[in-house]
């Protein structure tokens, strides 16, 4: 594994939760460094990691060779979203489509994982550390709120859609907020030189 | 009939500037009790919220791979600096890292900073922060008041304000 290369992606990486005060991990000015939406709503942002990116990233946080090897295997989405209305937009992943072909693809969620980690028997401190660093299913962002986490769906080919949709309000009634990623491919490392 | 719109309106003024009294990222909690808190620091020594009576608490949970705790980290030792306040206790948790992790982090941005640990992550999910970074705020009783959403920079004026009045008030 080229870790010269890697170390601008694991700096990346670092995002996860974001604060409003000292937020974003690039320059003011520059692009984001991913596909994204900027409305008066929300900002979100789409970074998609090669397996060495991601397996980097838990391989120094202490993960064992297992973990890393089921990691590796997935498509690593880490999504970042600013609340930039001054109601509550709600997080709440089951709202999100997300399609391949025009098929209904699931979100390799806690579910997934702590099955995954059961069966190779994860230490409980990696399983807490898994857990942060992924997207919650569900969170009432308050108004000038981010979040962060990763977004993981099954590694092939093929672009995915996402369709984001955000119930605002307290109540949820104050209309839907709708975002849509089109042509999003799984990152891959580049060629061995 | 004008002396009931009178009072919703001063009872509106009030609520308003109450809550522009909170800098922000600051909320108001349901002041629920705050979980058991039972660690040991970095050297060793055993700590127990639960002795902790009689004074706020700043309670902040964080990680070293966790890019807006490594920001906001530095802005917690200045705070620490400045504030130096018995009336305020800071209890600081690393989130599921190990010793050489915290250590070699800290040791750069925040040495005055010992934190509890706790290695295996429980302590920190019974807490149910909304993410890490997270700080909630401890009144004197043991209920849990105020929350900061993310990271903030603590060592500027708002905040410095902020908790200024939260240790003087009755």
């Amino acid at each position: 594994m080229q870790i010269q290369w890697l170390l601008p992606w694991i700096a990346a990486l670092l995002l996860t939760n974001s604060s409003p005060s000292a937020a974003l991990p690039w320059a003011d000015g520059e692009t984001p460094p991913g596909p994204y939406v900027d409305n008066e709503q929300l900002f979100m942002l789409l970074r998609l990691h090669t397996p060495d990116q991601i397996g980097a990233f838990y391989e120094a946080r202490g993960f064992p060779p297992a973990a890393i090897e089921r990691i590796r295997q997935t498509c690593f989405i880490t999504v970042h979203i600013d609340n930039k209305s001054n109601r509550i937009l709600w997080l709440e992943t089951s709202n999100w489509h997300i399609t391949q072909n025009g098929k209904p693809v699931q979100r390799l969620g806690f579910a997934y994982w702590d099955s995954v980690w059961d069966e190779i028997g994860l230490p409980q401190a990696n399983r807490s550390t898994f857990g942060w660093t992924q997207l919650p299913d569900v969170r009432d962002l308050q108004p000038a709120e981010p979040v962060g986490g990763n977004f993981v769906l099954p590694r092939n080919k093929q672009p995915y859609t996402i369709a984001a949709n955000f119930h605002t309000g307290k109540d949820k009634r104050l209309g839907l907020a709708q975002v849509k990623f089109d042509q999003l491919y799984c990152a891959e490392d580049p060629p061995e030189q | 009939m004008n002396r009931l719109l009178l009072v919703i309106t001063l009872l509106g003024v009030a609520v308003t500037a109450a809550a522009a009294g909170l800098p922000p990222g600051i909320m108001l909690t349901d002041g629920r009790p705050a979980p058991a808190l039972q660690l040991e620091n970095l050297d060793g020594e055993p700590f127990d919220l639960a002795n902790s009576r009689g004074h706020w608490l700043f309670v902040h949970f964080w990680a070293s791979w966790c890019g807006p705790c490594r920001r906001e980290m530095p802005t917690i030792q200045k705070m620490m600096e400045t504030l130096q306040d018995k009336r305020l206790e800071i209890v600081m948790v690393n989130t599921a890292e190990t010793e050489d992790e915290v250590f070699s982090f800290l040791g750069i941005v925040a040495p005055d900073v010992i934190p509890l640990m706790d290695t295996d992550g429980l302590v920190t999910e019974a807490w149910q922060p909304r993410g890490l970074p997270a700080t909630f705020f401890v009144d004197p009783d043991g209920y849990i008041r105020y929350l900061a959403l993310g990271g903030r920079e603590w060592h500027t004026p708002p905040y410095l304000d902020f908790l200024h009045r939260l240790i003087t008030s009755p």
